[in-house]
């Protein structure tokens, strides 16, 4: 994966690679922070997609690692997430990535006349 | 959780995961089953869920962990893999020349056995040691 610099200025995707859950994580918490039930409720809801606590917990803490989000005090025994400024970053990133190649595919479509 | 085979299903799997998982998310795993389960969610999806996430966490490589640990973990799986292997495809050959030994002559024939092509002869002499004990025979 290229990460390049921690503050995801780079231009690159840092999550191309990441999976799909990672993704679904990051755009979940970009509206405020969330603990683990709560981030599976959200996705469920968000983009159909149920999460397993396995998945999960995998994707936090490699998104953790790649500084992309920040553990919150925990309260009681959960412990609430939220988005860091380079995680914002490489979401923003990504999703105008996404975009791009999804207006293409969509031209393509159009032109092919499928 | 109400249910308690299910509970006991799911904390078998959160053993699976190293023991600094467990102590950072082990309560709030707990805790999260539990409300999947009361949502719905089988409780063997659950804990199978957790058992991939145990094994993917166990391959990853951290910062806290030697990557030796991992690469001795791999290869201590492979190497039992590979005896395993090895013990399977010496037995059958074994087995077929100890048969038509037993039919051509009654007693061991003296002197190293020959062993038979594609085998390993030291994974092959063990395989006769476990024959012979299982007769009652000594040569």
């Amino acid at each position: 994966m290229t990460v390049g610099r921690r503050d995801g200025r780079t231009g690159q995707d840092v999550l191309r690679r990441v999976g799909e859950a990672s993704v679904l994580i990051l755009i979940s918490l970009a509206d405020g922070p969330k603990h683990g039930y709560a981030l599976i409720q959200d996705i469920k809801e968000l983009a159909d997609v149920e999460l397993g606590p396995g998945t999960l917990y995998g994707a936090l803490d490699r998104l953790e690692r790649l500084g992309l989000i920040d553990p919150l005090p925990a309260e009681d025994r959960r412990h609430p997430y939220r988005i860091t400024a380079p995680g914002a970053a490489a979401l923003r990133v990504h999703l105008d990535s996404v975009e791009r190649v999804s207006a293409a595919g969509r031209l393509r479509l159009q032109l092919g006349g499928i | 959780m109400d249910d308690p085979r299910a509970a006991r299903l799911v904390q078998t799997a959160l053993r699976c995961y190293p023991a600094r998982w467990r102590r950072r998310h082990g309560g709030e795993a707990t805790e999260l089953a539990a409300l999947l389960i009361r949502d719905g969610t089988p409780a063997a999806s659950v804990a199978l869920s957790y058992l991939a996430g145990a094994a993917r966490e166990w391959v990853t490589p951290h910062p806290g962990r030697r990557l030796s640990t991992v690469a001795c973990a791999l290869l201590v799986a492979a190497s039992s893999l590979g005896v395993s292997a090895g013990l399977l495809a010496s037995a059958a050959p074994a087995r077929a020349a100890s048969t038509s030994q037993a039919r051509g002559q009654a007693h061991c024939r003296p002197g190293p056995a020959k062993p038979a092509p594609g085998v390993i002869p030291a994974v092959s002499r063990p395989q006769m040691i476990i024959w012979e004990a299982g007769h009652g025979r000594s040569c």
